[in-house]
C-alpha cells in the first residue's frame, strides 16, 4: 500500500470501520511508514479534541436540561436507587481510602513472602468495577482524563488509542500497590469493565518475582480469581491491563497501549 | 402507577441512567432551536417508554433509545423549519467530499488545542451549518459512538451514505475551524496560504 492510499482510509482506520484486510495493510504501511504514522496520529488527536469539543460543551440548552422533570413529565418514576448512591456518595470516598489503604498495607503477597502485583492490583479492579472503590476523577473523555493524570504522577500515563485497543474510558485514580504510587484508568471493553495500572518501571524492584517472569517473557499474562491480566514494561512504565474478559483483547489493549508515543 | 408499571420504569431508568448526559448533548446539537431539547426529551422518553415492553433485554438500548429521540428531533426540527438553516434532509447523499486546503490543514494539524481552545462556539456554528442529515451522522458517531452500521439502522440510510456523508462533514467542520483561525491569526505565523 502507498501512502496516498493508506492516507485515503485514515478514517476508516481511526473509526475502526472497514474490513480487517485493509487494517492488516494499514498497519503493516503504519509500521513501515513514519511519515504516515505520524500523520495518521496528528489526524487521530485533532479529531479527538473535535470530539471532545462536541460532546463535553453543547452550551447551555445541553446543561440546562432537568431529567427528573423529563422522566416525571414521561410518566416515568425515577429509580430512588440512584439517589440513595448519590447520598452515600462521601461515605463511599471514606470507604475507598479505606479500601485502598487495607490493599496498600494487608494486600496479596506471594509464597516467598514478596508482594504480589497481581493480587493487589486485581483486589483494586474488582473493587472499582463493583463501584465500591469510588473513581477519583470521572470522564469518559480520553483527552480529560490525560490531563488529569498527567500533574499527578510523576511518570507518564496515558488513555490508550481508543481505535486501536476499543477501550472505553470512564475514569482514573491513583493508588498505593504495596509501597509503590500507581495510577489506574478505568473503563470497559465490548461493556465489560477493564482496568490498566499503570506504575514507574523502578518499581518492579518491589516485585522480584515479577522482574524475573518478565525478564523471560517481555509480555505475559496470568490469572487471579476471576480476572484475566496481561502485562509489560513499555519504555518507562510496568503496564498491566485487567478484566474479567478474554485475553487477546486485553493484550490488544496492552499493545495499542504500548505503541501510543511517550513523548507526544 | 401499579407494581408491574413501576418495575418496568426502573428497568428502563436503570438503562437510561448512563445515556442522560451523551443524549442530552446530542439533542442539543442536533436541534435547530437548542431550547427545545427537555421538549423532545421528554416526548423521545414517553414514547420509547411506551413501547419498552417491546425491547428485547440484551440487546442493543442505546441504539434503539438514540432511534426515538433522532425521530422526535428530525419531526421538531420540521415544524421549526422557519428557523432552520437550509437543510438538505436526505437528499445529499453523494455529494463529492468538500475541498479542503491541505495546506493550511496541517498548520491546523501541528498544534490543534491552540485552534480548539478558541472554538467552541465556531464548532457549534459549523455543526449548525450542516445539512440535517450531516448533523445527525457526525453527532451519532461523536457523541453517540455509534459505529456506521448502527448510524445507518438508526438513521434508515445505506452505510455508503453514512460513510460519504460523515467524511464531507468532518471536511467541513475542518474547513470551518481553519477559516475562524486564518481570521484570526490562531495558524503560526508564516503558515497563512
Amino acid at each position: 500500500m502507498k501512502c496516498h492510499d493508506a492516507r485515503r482510509y485514515w478514517d476508516l482506520y481511526h473509526d475502526s470501520e472497514g474490513d480487517a484486510d485493509l487494517h492488516f495493510q494499514l498497519n503493516e504501511h503504519l509500521d513501515n511508514c513514519v511519515e504516515c504514522a505520524e500523520w495518521f496520529h496528528k489526524q487521530s488527536r485533532l479529531e479527538s479534541l473535535v470530539k471532545e469539543r462536541l460532546t463535553a460543551n453543547a452550551g447551555e440548552g445541553a446543561t440546562a436540561v432537568d431529567w427528573s422533570r423529563i422522566l416525571n413529565g414521561a410518566g416515568v418514576t425515577p429509580v430512588r436507587r440512584a439517589r440513595s448512591w448519590k447520598m452515600f456518595g462521601s461515605l463511599l470516598t471514606a470507604l475507598a481510602a479505606g479500601i485502598l489503604l487495607m490493599i496498600g498495607l494487608f494486600g496479596g503477597f506471594s509464597l516467598d513472602g514478596s508482594p504480589n502485583l497481581a493480587h493487589l492490583s486485581a483486589e483494586v479492579h474488582q473493587h472499582v468495577s463493583a463501584g465500591s472503590l469510588r473513581l477519583e476523577f470521572e470522564s469518559e473523555s480520553d483527552i480529560d482524563v490525560d490531563r488529569y493524570l498527567v500533574n499527578r504522577v510523576p511518570f507518564p500515563v496515558r488513555c490508550p488509542p481508543r481505535k486501536d485497543s476499543g477501550f472505553a474510558v470512564r475514569g482514573a485514580g491513583m493508588c498505593q500497590l504495596s509501597n509503590q504510587s500507581a495510577a489506574y484508568v478505568v473503563g470497559s471493553v465490548d461493556h465489560q469493565p477493564v482496568s490498566i495500572f499503570v506504575l514507574p518501571k523502578e518499581s518492579l524492584n518491589e516485585f522480584p518475582e515479577l522482574r524475573l517472569i518478565l525478564q523471560r517473557e517481555p509480555m505475559t499474562a496470568c490469572r487471579e480469581g476471576n480476572s484475566e491480566m496481561v502485562l509489560s514494561v513499555f519504555d518507562k512504565n510496568l503496564i498491566l491491563v485487567i478484566g474479567n474478559i478474554d485475553r487477546t483483547k486485553l493484550t490488544r489493549v496492552l499493545k495499542s497501549y504500548g505503541t501510543y508515543p511517550h513523548s507526544a | 402507577m401499579n407494581p408491574a408499571d413501576h418495575t418496568k420504569a426502573e428497568r428502563f431508568v436503570a438503562h437510561l441512567e448512563p445515556l442522560q448526559r451523551q443524549l442530552s448533548v446530542y439533542c442539543a446539537r442536533a436541534l435547530n432551536q437548542r431550547d427545545e431539547s427537555e421538549d423532545v426529551l421528554q416526548s423521545a422518553v414517553a414514547n420509547a417508554f411506551r413501547d419498552f415492553d417491546k425491547y428485547s433485554e440484551g440487546t442493543n438500548f442505546k441504539a434503539w433509545m438514540y432511534r426515538y429521540v433522532t425521530l422526535e428531533i428530525l419531526n421538531r426540527n420540521r415544524a421549526s423549519s422557519r428557523l432552520a438553516v437550509p437543510s438538505g434532509s436526505l437528499e445529499p447523499a453523494h455529494e463529492p467530499a468538500l475541498h479542503i486546503d491541505s495546506f493550511r490543514l496541517e498548520t491546523l494539524l501541528d498544534a490543534p488545542e491552540i485552534v480548539l481552545d478558541h472554538c467552541d462556539e465556531v464548532v457549534a456554528i459549523c455543526v449548525r451549518q450542516l445539512t440535517e442529515l450531516e448533523r445527525k451522522i457526525l453527532l451519532l458517531r461523536a457523541v453517540g459512538d455509534f459505529k456506521y452500521r448502527e448510524i445507518a439502522e438508526i438513521l434508515d440510510v445505506p452505510i455508503g451514505t453514512v460513510m460519504g456523508l460523515l467524511s464531507r462533514a468532518g471536511n467541513q467542520l475542518r474547513n470551518g475551524l481553519l477559516d475562524y483561525a486564518h481570521e484570526n491569526g490562531l495558524l503560526r505565523k508564516g503558515d497563512t496560504a
